[in-house]
């Protein structure tokens, strides 16, 4: 019998899944939030250079934009981190001991980063006519853009642990081996091998994970950014947005090409090898036993001829849950892998359009892809931007139920692996006291919803009245 | 060699210290803002106003690193706490979640609409969201205010032995009966009026220095108002942390020997090996009662005469006094995480024995619940010490960059030339 294979009372199907709504909504909002800051605040500081190489007034004024832009999302997302780490303490209360016990150093970590940024950044949006040598004024905002970014690592290096299990770590079920129980809270004990193990949270897979994050998270915002440019330029044809588009939509193809051909191709051996229960699940391989799958095969060892334990081949209650309407598969090859694709065509093409007009405007074929690809981009870029991160984030977090800290050993008897780790019902991390009755669920998903809204609409206010409201610094 | 106890009780203290000025001032704009307003609209005085609406802009800021470091707080407490931390959540998920749904959900959209809506509305209807503001912020404290409460003297909670825990017993808590809990009520009366006390003297050292340069109407009525609101609600703030040295006294024993020097008269001699404090503080009481006393004398030499000289030490006192009166309460608690009650510590050793209540009792230390054995961040300090000094750097290094950002946004002074619509 695998590790975790408890038995589940009915009583808390319901329970989890409203902590599971709570925890999904919330974390979605949060990642879009954050991902919202990571990318103005890197738009920020390459206008920022782009203005002091090219002394062009153009991206001193973007630059400025992007960097009030980029504190009005970081504002609302610290708050709302803290509303997430608040779930954390009250839904999945035993997680705070695995972070004492194991994987507290990228929280530890992260406590640096927040200061570089919730310091830092102030700093650099209060000093835009105050610093005079522009070059200083923009490595503190590459120090407050790098704050930010190393916060992101840190976050994604402890979401990288969940999904595959750092070396070195032990996940011991006390209350099988032993008889006892943590404070008669979990049953679970998570510590490492020898100290200095902590540091392989940030080992060679966690990075790969991590990358992976931050650059759906540039890719997302970048997209947006996009999208609200080329939907100005099509109607005012100004010089400054086609700038700014010329910068963003080649970035966006750019970061896209890398993230699906590398850093996704490598995450993808990454699950086969930690969580082929997972795999089975994204992919669709919904069968029982080993089974040929030529596709795969070729994708994962370049042959046509291997063989895959499908997704049934595993007991059903370590399997992460495919309801609704198999949820997985359309999250990971429909959103994240086809629509990713579709991003890359549209920057890809639109990119070649602005980079080499001067060539592909001499074909009639040429300008009829551009016109098209232009016309549905503002539309198309941000949707499929955001489904792709979407079906990414719900791959990675819901692939891996009832599991966190997982990890796959060979079962000696000639099975599929044995999956194992840390369960996320009773027992696991679910407080044990927790009850959320309907309404106060519907009431957290809502201010979940709500704030990234108040966040957007404060973005809106500021840039309509950005020209009126300009405000100068004096000292006196 | 310094004991992991004492390195994570200095961490954590470093995170309240730098936390809880910020969030004190928060919570006192928060009321501070919509009576300046009232008091502006009902005399007719349009300065009132300007000095709500310029005190505002900062609201937000502080509001935003003070946040911070309440996540570097309970960071801290996970990471140093962890079982601690962990049972805290269980137990206490009501109060935390209360919490955070006025804190961040429902405080954080007031404040920013507060801000945007001076003159877009009406004027009560604003001074109506400002006060709405002021009870979401009010919240957050009457919430976390029950914890520290609790671990003085943790009223609703039941203890099961259990022979499946690593502990030896199971805790379960009636949030209802917790609330009742006496040493609550003072503590956040006195945590209300020391914050509006605290951020009314803020206001008034800020607005009197630069009085003593621009002689403007704008700032002479920051400095007096401030100064008026220091004085009252410092007095209040002083009642009710009387009262709360009263209640310490009679249902903390380890806070009140710490605090007071000497075991309280009620406390059985047998007791006293499992209540001694780790430290004793009446200095810092007989010191945080000598800077009241200053501070008090500064606030009526303020009324009379503006002096920079004044002015300054007001600034720097007074969040010393709020930082040692926080910091005394808290380390009082030591050895204790939760100061075990008199009352219970005899029932539990009628019902269940001695050795079980000494189980309990050491269950309910710092040095117990860091849990060294598993604790991984104290694992790899030790052998890594290097970490450690690096990061009281890289501390060191932030609290001056907070202070000069601080001084910055001080000495800068915005002067909007365009109202948006």
């Amino acid at each position: 019998m695998p590790i975790g294979y408890i038995l589940l009372p009915a009583a808390w199907i319901s329970l989890l899944d409203e902590a599971r709504w709570i925890s999904a909504v919330g974390v979605l909002a949060h990642l879009g939030l954050a991902s919202a800051f990571l990318g103005t605040i890197l738009m920020a500081v390459v206008a920022e250079f782009l203005y002091i190489t090219r002394h062009d007034e153009t991206w001193r004024d973007k630059a400025r934009m992007f960097s009030v832009v980029s504190t009005i999302f970081f504002g609302v997302g610290a708050a709302f981190g803290t509303l997430v780490e608040f779930g954390l303490v009250t839904i999945w209360s035993n997680f705070i001991t695995i972070i004492g016990s194991a994987i507290v150093l990228p929280f530890y970590l992260e406590l640096f980063a927040f200061l570089t940024e919730v310091i830092i950044l102030p700093l650099y949006v209060f000093t835009w006519s105050k610093i005079k040598n522009a070059w200083v004024h923009w490595v503190i905002g590459l120090a407050a853009a790098f704050g930010g970014y190393w916060s992101a690592y840190n976050i994604l290096a402890v979401m990288a642990s969940l999904s595959m299990r750092p070396p070195g770590l032990i996940v011991q079920n006390l209350a099988s081996t032993t008889g006892k129980t943590v404070a008669g809270l979990t049953d679970y004990l998570v510590t490492w091998a020898k100290p200095t193990d902590v540091w392989n949270m940030f080992w060679w897979g966690a990075n790969v994970f991590i990358f992976h994050g931050i650059l759906a998270a540039a890719i997302l915002t970048w997209s947006v950014i996009s999208a609200i440019y080329l939907y100005g330029y099509l109607r005012e044809r100004r010089p400054d947005q086609m700038k700014v588009l010329r910068v963003t939509v080649p970035g966006v193809a750019i970061m896209t090409a890398v993230e699906g051909f590398i850093l996704g191709h490598e995450q993808g051996e990454l699950v086969f090898q930690f969580d082929p229960l997972k795999l089975a699940a994204i992919e669709g391989l919904f069968w029982k036993g080993l089974k040929v799958d030529p596709l795969m095969s070729l994708l994962v060892y370049g042959t046509l001829n291997h063989a895959f334990w499908g997704y049934y081949s595993w007991p059903a209650d370590v399997r992460p849950p495919l309801a609704p309407f198999d949820f997985l598969p359309i999250f990971y090859l429909g959103f994240m892998v086809t629509l990713g694709v579709l991003l890359g065509v549209w920057s890809g093409g639109l990119s070649l359009w602005y980079l080499f007009n001067g060539f592909f405007s001499r074909f009639n074929w040429a300008r009829a892809i551009a016109s098209f690809l232009e016309r549905t981009g503002p539309y198309a870029m941000p949707l499929f931007a955001a489904l792709a991160s979407i079906g990414g984030a719900v791959t990675a977090e819901s692939g891996r139920v009832p599991f966190i800290l997982v990890k796959a050993s060979p079962d000696p008897n000639g099975g599929p692996p044995v999956v194992s780790g840390v369960p996320i019902y009773s027992g696991g991390l679910i407080n044990p006291t927790l009850s959320l009755p309907g309404w106060l669920v519907a009431l957290v998903v809502i201010v979940e919803v709500a704030m990234p809204a108040l966040a957007v609409y404060m973005v809106y206010i500021y840039i309509k009245h950005r020209a009126v409201r300009e405000a100068q610094v004096v000292e006196y | 060699m310094v004991s992991p106890a004492i390195v994570a009780v200095a961490l954590i203290a470093w995170a309240f210290s730098v936390h809880l000025p910020l969030v004190y001032t928060v919570l006192g704009l928060g009321w501070l803002l919509p009576t300046l307003e009232l008091i502006g609209y009902r005399s007719g005085r349009r300065v009132y106003v300007d000095v709500a609406h310029g005190l505002s802009s900062y609201l937000i800021a502080v509001y935003a690193i003070g946040g911070v470091f309440g996540t570097i707080v309970t960071v801290f407490l996970a990471g140093l706490l962890p079982v601690f931390t962990n049972i805290a959540g269980v137990l206490l998920w009501p109060v935390w979640g209360v919490a955070i749904v006025f804190g961040v959900a429902i405080a954080l959209p007031f404040i920013g609409f507060y801000n945007r809506t001076f003159g877009r509305v009406s004027p009560m209807r604003h001074i109506a969201i400002g006060y709405g503001m002021a009870i979401a912020l009010t919240v957050i404290p009457a919430m976390f205010r029950l914890v520290f409460a609790y671990i003085n003297y943790p009223v609703g909670t039941s203890i099961t032995p259990s022979s499946t825990s690593n502990t030896g017993f199971t805790l379960s808590v009636n949030v209802m009966e917790a609330l009742s809990n006496p040493t609550y009520p003072p503590l956040l009366l006195a945590t209300i009026f020391g914050a509006i006390a605290m951020t009314g003297i803020l206001v008034s050292s800020i607005h009197g220095w630069r009085y003593t340069s621009s002689r403007s109407e704008y700032h002479e009525v920051g400095h007096r108002v401030g100064n008026m609101v220091g004085l009252t609600s410092g007095v209040l703030y002083s009642i009710f942390a009387f009262w709360y040295l009263y209640t310490v006294y009679q249902y903390s024993p380890t806070m009140a020997w710490s605090i007071f020097g000497h075991p309280p008269s009620y406390l059985p001699s047998a007791f006293y090996s499992v209540y001694k404090p780790t430290f004793t503080l009446s200095w810092m009481l007989y010191m945080n009662i000598a800077l009241g006393l200053i501070i008090l004398a500064l606030l009526l030499i303020s009324l009379k005469v503006v002096s920079r000289p004044v002015e300054a030490l007001k600034l720097v006192l007074t969040p010393l006094l709020m930082d040692s009166a926080e910091l005394m309460n808290g380390l009082a608690h030591m050895p204790y995480a939760v100061v075990p009650p008199v009352s219970a510590a005899e029932v539990l050793i009628k019902t269940y024995g001695l050795d079980f209540t000494l189980n309990v009792a050491k269950w309910l230390t710092v040095s117990q619940l860091l849990t060294p054995e598993i604790n991984a961040l104290l694992k790899v300090v030790s052998v890594e010490p290097g970490l450690l000094v690096g990061s009281l750097v890289f501390f060191a290094f932030f609290n001056v960059l907070l202070l000069y950002v601080i001084y910055a946004a001080l000495s800068w002074r915005r002067t909007t030339t365009a109202m948006g619509v």
